[in-house]
C-alpha cells in the first residue's frame, strides 16, 4: 500500500498499447514524450544517438525484443518528442528519465545508449544507482581525457562527406550512404537541423560534465563499455575513461567500426549487449 | 536620406593559395596568418580613413563586432569607436553593433556605451546585434539560446538605462543583485537602437515590434533586399504603426572612379578577395542559431548570398551586390533602389577586402565630390 502510494505521489501511472514497435506518445510531466515498445521480459531501456535510429522500430530492437521488453523513447526536443524548452542540460534529461521510469512504473531497468544516449545513461546511473540494474555506453560522451581529441560534430555537420569520415569506418560502406545521404531532401535536413540543435542545447557549452568522473563510484551494476575501435568523434580512450572510474566495468572494442556501431556492425552490437544484459 | 561610412577592417594580407588552403577565414583560421607589424599599419590607416569621412559629407561613421576572423579586424568596435571619438566633432558614431549574448553579465554594453554617448557629446547610435553564426563557435556560446539571451540582455540593458538604479534584475539567463551602472548615456532617454539583421524573420519582427532601426546587412541578392524591407514595414503595420524611413538602413558597397571602365578595374580584384576569400565561412551557422523556419528561408535563398555558386561579375551587377561605376552611374542606381527600397539611411564603404587605402580614399572623396550631393532628396517614393 505504501509503495502504491509513493508511486502514485511522482504523478499519473501512464498505460501503454500492446502493439509491437508502434510510436505511441505519453506526458511527461508536461512533456509530449514519444515511446516506442515491444517484447516481454525484463524491462530494457535503449536510449538514442543525435542520428535518428529512435524514429522507427529498427532490426536490432526487434532482436532484443525476442529476450527483452524493449522500451524506446525519443529525449524531449528530438523527432516528435517535446519538452525541448524545458531542457537545457543533461541533468533535465536525466531527470525526465526518472520522471518517465515513473509514470511507467519502471523500478529497475537495464539501461543504455549510444553516443548521447549513453552519456545520458551514465548520468542517470549516477543519480538512481538502485534503479538500474545493467548498464551498457557505447561511445559515450561525458568524460574529459587528454589522451584523445573529442571530434566536432557541430564543426563538419554541414558537409555530408567530412561527416560520414568522422562517423563511420567505412564512410563509403552501404550504412554509411544510408544514414548520411548526399542530397537528403529538405523534410530530412530539417529533421536532422532540429535534432542537432537539441543536441547542441545539451553539449554545446561543455561537451562532458565535470562532475562525472567524481560520480561514477555510485554505479554498482555491472557496466558493458563497448566502442567502435575507429571511432573518431568519440574515441575508445573515452571509454577508458569511464573504465577508470566505473567499479564493476568491462570494456570491449568492435573492430572495423566507427562512431556508431548499430549501423556499421549491427550484429555484434545486438549480440554483444543481449549477452551482457542475460547474463 | 542619412549616410553613414561603414568599414570592416578586413585583413587584406591572405596567402594566394588561401582558398586551395583553407575551408574558412573565420573561427578556426590560424591566427599565425595575422601579422602584427602590419596589423599596426592597417589600424592606423584605417581610423585616418574613417576619421576623415566627417570632413566629406558623411553623417556618420559605422564600426562592428566579429571575433577569430580575417574579414573584419574588431573584436571590440567600441575600442574603435573610442579612438574615432578622438578624431571627429560632429559625425555620428554608429557601432551596430555589441554581440549582446558575449557579454556577462550584459551592463558591461549599457556602461561602455554610456561612455562613448558621454565622451562623444551624445553622438553615439547603440547598435546591439545577436552576432553572427561563426561568433558562437569563436565563444563557445550556446546557439540554441542565442535569441533569448539576445533579448533578455537588450531589454536588460534598456532598463538599466532608463530606470534609476540600483534595482535587482532576474530573468531565465541573467541575475544581477545590483543594476546600477555609471555613467548613465548623454541622450535621454537612451541613444538610438539600431539592429543589423540578415533577413531572418524572427530578427525583422522583433525590430518592428520594438520601433527600432533594422539595418539590412549587405552581400544579399537585391530580391532578398526587397522582401527584407518589404517585410518590415509589413511586420511595422501588424504592430499598429507605419515604418517611418529612417528606421531601415540600406548596407550596400560602393566604388566611383572617373569612368565605368576605370572603377570596375580598381575595385573588382578587390572585391572578389573579400568574396571568395574573407566571406568563406561566414554563413557557418550552428544548430539552433536560427529556427527550423529560418533555416528553411536560408536554405531556399542560399543562392542569393554574394558567397558561393562561383560569382561572375554579371551576377554582381544584376543581383546589385554592389555599385560601382561612374560618378552618374553610382547615383543612377543608389537613387533607384534607396527609392524602391523605400530606405532613409545608406550605410555605404569602398574599403573592401583587399583595396589598397589611397584608392579607397579615392573613391571615397569622388563619392562625397560628386555623388553625395545628388543622392540626399527627402521622401522616397514606397
Amino acid at each position: 500500500m505504501f509503495e502504491t502510494l509513493k508511486k502514485l505521489k511522482y504523478g499519473a501511472r501512464v498505460l501503454l498499447s500492446r502493439s509491437g514497435g508502434q510510436p505511441e506518445t505519453i506526458t511527461v510531466n508536461g512533456r509530449p514524450t514519444v515511446l516506442m515498445h515491444a517484447g516481454e521480459g525484463p524491462p530494457f531501456v535503449y536510449l538514442h544517438s543525435s542520428l535518428g535510429e529512435s524514429l522507427m522500430w529498427l532490426p536490432f530492437y526487434q532482436a532484443w525484443a525476442k529476450q527483452f521488453r524493449v522500451l524506446v523513447p525519443t529525449h524531449p526536443g528530438f523527432g516528435k518528442s517535446g519538452g525541448f524548452e524545458q531542457i537545457d542540460t543533461i541533468e533535465d534529461v536525466a531527470f525526465h528519465y526518472v520522471e518517465l521510469f515513473d509514470a511507467l512504473g519502471l523500478d529497475e531497468v537495464i539501461l543504455g545508449g549510444v553516443s548521447l544516449g549513453g552519456w545520458i545513461a551514465a548520468e542517470f546511473a549516477v543519480r538512481w544507482p538502485e534503479r538500474v540494474k545493467k548498464l551498457f555506453l557505447c561511445n559515450a560522451p561525458g568524460l574529459w581525457t587528454d589522451d584523445a581529441a573529442l571530434g566536432d560534430l557541430f564543426r563538419v555537420m554541414y558537409d555530408r562527406r567530412a561527416l560520414r569520415r568522422m562517423l563511420f569506418h567505412d564512410p563509403d560502406g552501404h550504412m554509411a550512404r544510408l544514414v548520411i545521404q548526399d542530397e537528403p531532401d529538405e523534410e530530412k535536413l530539417l529533421a536532422a537541423y532540429q535534432n542537432m540543435t537539441a543536441l547542441a542545447r545539451l553539449v554545446w557549452d561543455r561537451p562532458y560534465d565535470p562532475k562525472l568522473a567524481g560520480r561514477l563510484h555510485r554505479v554498482q551494476c555491472p557496466t558493458l563499455l563497448l566502442w567502435g575501435a575507429h571511432d573518431q568523434l568519440v574515441p575508445p580512450a573515452f571509454g577508458e575513461a569511464y573504465h577508470k572510474h566505473l567499479p564493476h566495468a568491462q570494456m570491449k572494442l568492435i573492430a572495423d567500426c566507427g562512431h556508431l556501431p548499430m549501423f556499421e556492425k549491427e550484429q555484434e552490437f545486438v549480440e554483444t549487449i543481449a549477452n551482457f544484459c542475460k547474463e | 536620406m542619412q549616410y553613414f561610412f561603414f568599414h570592416l577592417m578586413p585583413w587584406p594580407h591572405l596567402p594566394a593559395d588561401f582558398d586551395q588552403k583553407y575551408d574558412s577565414a573565420w573561427i578556426w583560421l590560424p591566427n599565425s596568418l595575422y601579422d602584427p607589424v602590419k596589423g599596426h599599419d592597417l589600424y592606423r590607416e584605417y581610423i585616418d580613413t574613417l576619421a576623415s569621412v566627417e570632413d566629406l559629407g558623411f553623417d556618420g561613421v559605422c564600426v562592428n563586432e566579429h571575433h577569430q576572423n580575417a574579414y573584419g579586424l574588431m573584436p571590440s568596435p567600441n575600442l574603435i569607436a573610442s579612438a574615432l571619438i578622438q578624431r571627429t566633432r560632429h559625425c555620428k558614431i554608429a557601432v551596430i553593433g555589441n554581440a549582446l549574448p558575449m557579454y556577462n553579465p550584459p551592463t558591461r554594453v549599457a556602461e561602455e556605451y554610456a561612455m562613448l554617448d558621454v565622451m562623444s557629446g551624445g553622438r553615439l547610435i547603440a547598435g546591439m546585434v545577436l552576432g553572427g553564426g561563426p561568433e558562437y563557435y569563436s565563444y563557445q556560446m550556446n546557439p540554441t539560446h542565442a535569441r533569448e539571451r539576445f533579448r533578455e540582455a537588450l531589454d536588460l540593458v534598456v532598463k538599466a538605462w532608463t530606470t534609476p538604479g540600483p534595482f535587482t534584475w532576474h530573468s531565465k539567463h541573467y541575475f544581477l543583485r545590483y543594476v546600477n551602472p555609471w555613467p548613465r548615456p548623454l541622450q535621454q532617454p537612451h541613444p538610438p537602437i539600431w539592429i543589423p539583421g540578415a533577413g531572418s524573420l524572427e530578427t525583422v519582427e522583433f525590430v518592428a515590434q520594438r520601433r527600432y532601426a533594422y539595418m539590412g546587412l549587405p552581400f544579399f541578392h537585391i530580391d532578398v533586399s526587397r522582401r527584407m524591407y518589404d517585410g518590415f514595414r509589413e511586420a511595422c503595420r501588424k504592430a499598429g504603426y507605419t515604418a517611418k524611413p529612417e528606421q531601415m538602413g540600406w548596407g550596400i558597397t560602393t566604388y566611383v572612379a572617373e569612368t565605368d571602365r576605370q572603377a570596375r578595374e580598381e575595385f573588382e580584384p578587390h572585391f572578389w578577395y573579400f568574396a571568395r576569400n574573407l566571406l568563406k565561412g561566414i554563413t557557418m551557422a550552428p544548430p539552433g542559431y536560427m529556427t527550423p523556419r529560418s533555416a528553411a528561408a536560408a536554405f531556399k535563398n542560399r543562392g542569393k548570398f554574394l558567397y558561393g555558386g562561383d560569382k561572375t561579375w554579371k551576377d554582381v551587377e544584376e543581383g546589385v551586390y554592389a555599385i560601382v561605376g561612374s560618378p552618374q552611374t553610382v547615383i543612377q542606381k543608389i537613387n533607384h533602389y534607396r527609392k524602391e527600397l523605400g530606405v532613409g539611411v545608406c550605410l555605404t564603404g569602398s574599403g573592401i577586402g583587399s583595396m589598397p587605402h589611397h584608392l579607397a580614399r579615392k573613391g571615397l572623396q569622388m563619392f562625397s565630390r560628386e555623388v553625395l550631393p545628388h543622392v540626399r532628396d527627402e521622401a522616397p517614393t514606397v
